[in-house]
This record gives structure tokens, C-alpha cells and sequence, in this order.
């Protein structure tokens, strides 16, 4: 049916011999793809997804451990510290033993992170010494430090978690630095508040 | 996109009906009837791999996609917007939405037909945007589907401009039935007309491509 001239007069005899494809002048490719980059279409799947999520719940980590920080750091700044009005008043009749201390255990710490021996040793005295001296606060305190130092081992654990998936994490590594110190302070502050030289 | 017009685009650019599509194959011998070839069933068994990949979020399967059906999508484009700049535009938009819509294509379908009626939705959409709204004719009855044939042969780019130059509505009823095969009832659902609309719409075409070309067409 065609009757070919040459190639820009041919002539056609249908309409469907006029061709259906037609190239666009320019490669159409890159601007779709830095659209769909863009859109980052919620609506549909694909292998971003997971990476979406991964970094939402990451957010929602830091969120975690930066609040219960936040809330160890005004806890021991307005209960535990000697107060010029005469500070906590020694309890006499705490039992050592009835008193709960989760997550300071030695054997869970994990020293990845921190490897300096100074502050493994001076966290193991700490660790050693945090019965006697929680037993010397009073009920309330006490309760309050063992809360502290549940929500700082959560956070700890959290984060090593985290890290395990994500090692190179610079975030997430400070995080946990900052976790680590804050736990070192409360342990302190709790053995310098149960001193008995300071007067509690 | 605001929020109805997503939905009606879901809703036009989906197949509907088990009628089945008829996608023309590019490069198949002419026929009157279109009819579904082994050929076709196999080339798209084929690309159903790439397709899933696609829809399970690979881009790279989803450029091979493009590459394979951007040169139909952008022909179509340009025929209906007769601007090179607006049917890049209309190409681009087609696989955009295409993308996002993956997840909604019914593999029974051609989806070379599947892009085609998300590229006459993108393309109908920038010309009202753009004002350009015609009537329509009124509706006519019983022309039969067929070849459109010359009388004698006509060079390309002479037919092109006639059809070019073709009122809007009887354009794109001409290009979707005579040049890329689908019928009256796939052309007039593609368009959002009804049939007998669509049907008119051809007829004033073949009128109007009689007396710019000065042959006879049948």
C-alpha cells in the first residue's frame, strides 16, 4: 500500500501508514525522573519506602532518648541535689534490699562505645556502691532515681539497637555518649547526695 | 491534581468493561479489523515482568517502560496539542501519572492502550486549561468503522499538516480511530464523548481532509 519515494516524501495511501511513534526531540526520561524524585509519591510503593520508614522511626528514637534526658537532667536538678533549704531527709528505715535498681547491672553495659577504662572504672564503684546509698535516700528519691535509671537503660538499649543497624550512625552515636553521661551523673549525684558528709 | 480530579482521572484512565482493548500493534501488517494477535499476547506476557517490577517500585523496570511506549504516547500528544513544547509537557505528565497509578492497572489491559487513555486525559486537560473548548457536532448514526483510504497517495507531511489543522474534536477522533485503530467506542471513552458523538466527529474529519487534499476519502 506504501509508495515510497524517498525517505522525507513518502507518500501513504491510509491513514494508518502514517507512523504512530514519534521519538520526542530530547531524551523526556531525566525531567520524569527528577519528578517522581520530587513527588516521592506517598501513594505509591517502592524501594524508598522502607527507608522512609526507617528514618521516621529514627525521629521518633532520638525524640525518646532526648526527652527522657531532658527529664533525668530536671529530675536531679530539683530532687536530688541538696537544696539550700536543708535538702532531702535521711531515711533510716530503708531496707537495701526491697529496692528495685533496673538496667545498672555491670554485665549488661555494653563498652562498644565508650572504652575508656577510667570511666569503666569509676562506673563499676558507682554500680558497686548504688544499693548502699540508694538505701540511705528516702522512699520517694529513691524511687525516682530507679525510674531515672530504667528510663536511661531503655534509651541505652534503643540506641544500641539502632547502632547495630546502623553503625555508622554519627547521631545516634552521640546519643548514646550523651546517654552514657547521663547515667554517670545520676549514678554521682546519687552517691554525693547520700553522702554523709554532705548532710543528707 | 486537587482531589476530584484525581479521582476522575483514576476513574478514565482505568479499563472498564470486559469488552477487552484492542492495542494496535505498531509494525503489523494492515488490516481492517485490529484483531488481538498471538503476537501481541506474547510481547505483552513479556513486558509483564517489567511491569511488576515496576508496580513493586523498581524505577529502572519503569524506564524501560518509557523507553519502550514514549514514542506512541509522545506521537499521540503531539497530534493532539499540535505544540511540540505542550506535548512534551503531556508525555512527561502521562508517565508521571502513570507511575503514581501503577498500582491501579488491571494487567488484562494493553498498557500501551492504559498510557494512551492517560495521554488523551493529560492532553484534554491542558486544552481546557488553555480555554480551548469547542462544541460539540451533533451526534450521528450508522458510519461504519473501516480503513481510511486515499484516493491516491498523498505525501506524509502533506497529510500530517491537513490533519494538523483538523478543528480539535474531530482531530482527536480521527487520530485515535484512524491512525492508532481503536474503535468508535474505545475512541469516544477515551474522549469522554458519547459514540454518536464521536461517530460525527469523523465524519466531519473525512469531510474536511476531502477538501484540503483535494482527494477523495473512503
Amino acid at each position: 500500500m506504501t509508495e515510497s519515494t524517498d525517505q522525507g516524501r513518502r507518500t501513504v495511501t491510509t491513514l494508518r501508514e502514517l507512523p504512530q511513534s514519534i521519538e520526542p526531540p530530547q531524551d523526556l526520561w531525566p525531567r520524569i525522573e527528577a519528578q517522581l524524585e520530587e513527588r516521592a509519591p506517598g501513594a505509591t510503593r517502592g524501594a524508598a519506602m522502607p527507608q522512609r520508614r526507617r528514618g521516621q522511626a529514627l525521629r521518633w528514637l532520638v525524640a525518646a532518648a532526648m526527652v527522657a534526658s531532658l527529664a533525668v537532667g530536671v529530675w536531679i536538678g530539683r530532687s536530688l541535689m541538696p537544696s539550700a533549704g536543708g535538702g532531702v531527709a535521711p531515711s533510716t528505715t530503708a531496707n537495701r534490699s526491697s529496692v528495685p535498681v533496673p538496667g545498672v547491672a555491670p554485665t549488661t553495659f555494653d563498652t562498644t562505645y565508650v572504652s575508656d577504662p577510667r570511666y569503666e572504672r569509676q562506673r563499676t564503684a558507682l554500680v558497686r556502691a548504688l544499693q548502699e546509698r540508694l538505701a540511705a535516700l528516702p522512699a520517694p528519691a529513691r524511687a525516682k532515681v530507679s525510674a531515672s535509671l530504667a528510663a536511661i537503660e531503655k534509651a541505652k538499649k534503643d540506641l544500641e539497637q539502632a547502632l547495630g543497624r546502623d553503625p555508622s550512625n554519627a547521631l545516634l552515636q552521640e546519643l548514646l555518649i550523651n546517654t552514657y553521661q547521663d547515667e554517670m551523673r545520676v549514678l554521682t549525684d546519687v552517691h554525693e547526695a547520700s553522702d554523709p558528709g554532705r548532710g543528707i | 491534581m486537587s482531589a476530584g480530579e484525581h479521582f476522575r482521572f483514576l476513574e478514565n484512565v482505568l479499563p472498564c468493561g470486559d469488552e477487552g482493548l484492542k492495542p494496535f500493534r505498531s509494525g503489523a501488517p494492515l488490516t481492517v479489523q485490529m484483531p488481538h494477535a498471538q503476537a501481541e499476547e506474547t510481547r505483552v506476557d513479556w513486558g509483564g515482568a517489567l511491569l511488576e517490577r515496576a508496580r513493586a517500585g523498581d524505577r529502572r523496570a519503569f524506564e524501560r517502560l518509557y523507553r519502550e511506549h514514549v514514542g506512541r504516547v509522545y506521537g499521540l500528544c503531539l497530534r493532539m496539542t499540535r505544540d511540540a513544547q505542550l506535548a512534551e509537557d503531556c508525555t512527561q505528565e502521562t508517565f508521571i501519572n502513570a507511575w503514581r497509578a501503577l498500582g491501579k492497572f488491571e494487567t488484562r489491559s494493553s498498557l500501551a492502550t492504559w498510557l494512551h487513555r492517560i495521554a488523551v486525559n493529560v492532553s484534554l486537560a491542558k486544552r481546557r486549561r488553555s480555554g480551548q473548548v469547542e462544541p460539540l457536532p451533533e451526534e450521528e448514526e450508522g458510519m461504519a468503522a473501516g480503513e481510511w483510504i486515499l484516493e491516491t497517495p498523498v505525501e506524509v507531511q502533506e497529510i500530517e499538516s491537513a490533519i494538523g489543522g483538523l478543528p480539535d474534536g474531530a482531530r482527536d477522533a480521527l487520530v485515535l480511530h484512524a491512525l492508532y485503530g481503536y474503535s468508535h467506542v474505545e475512541a469516544a471513552q477515551m474522549l469522554g464523548i458519547a459514540e454518536g458523538t464521536c461517530k460525527a466527529q469523523l465524519h466531519r474529519a473525512r469531510k474536511l481532509l476531502r477538501e484540503r487534499l483535494g482527494v477523495e476519502v473512503s
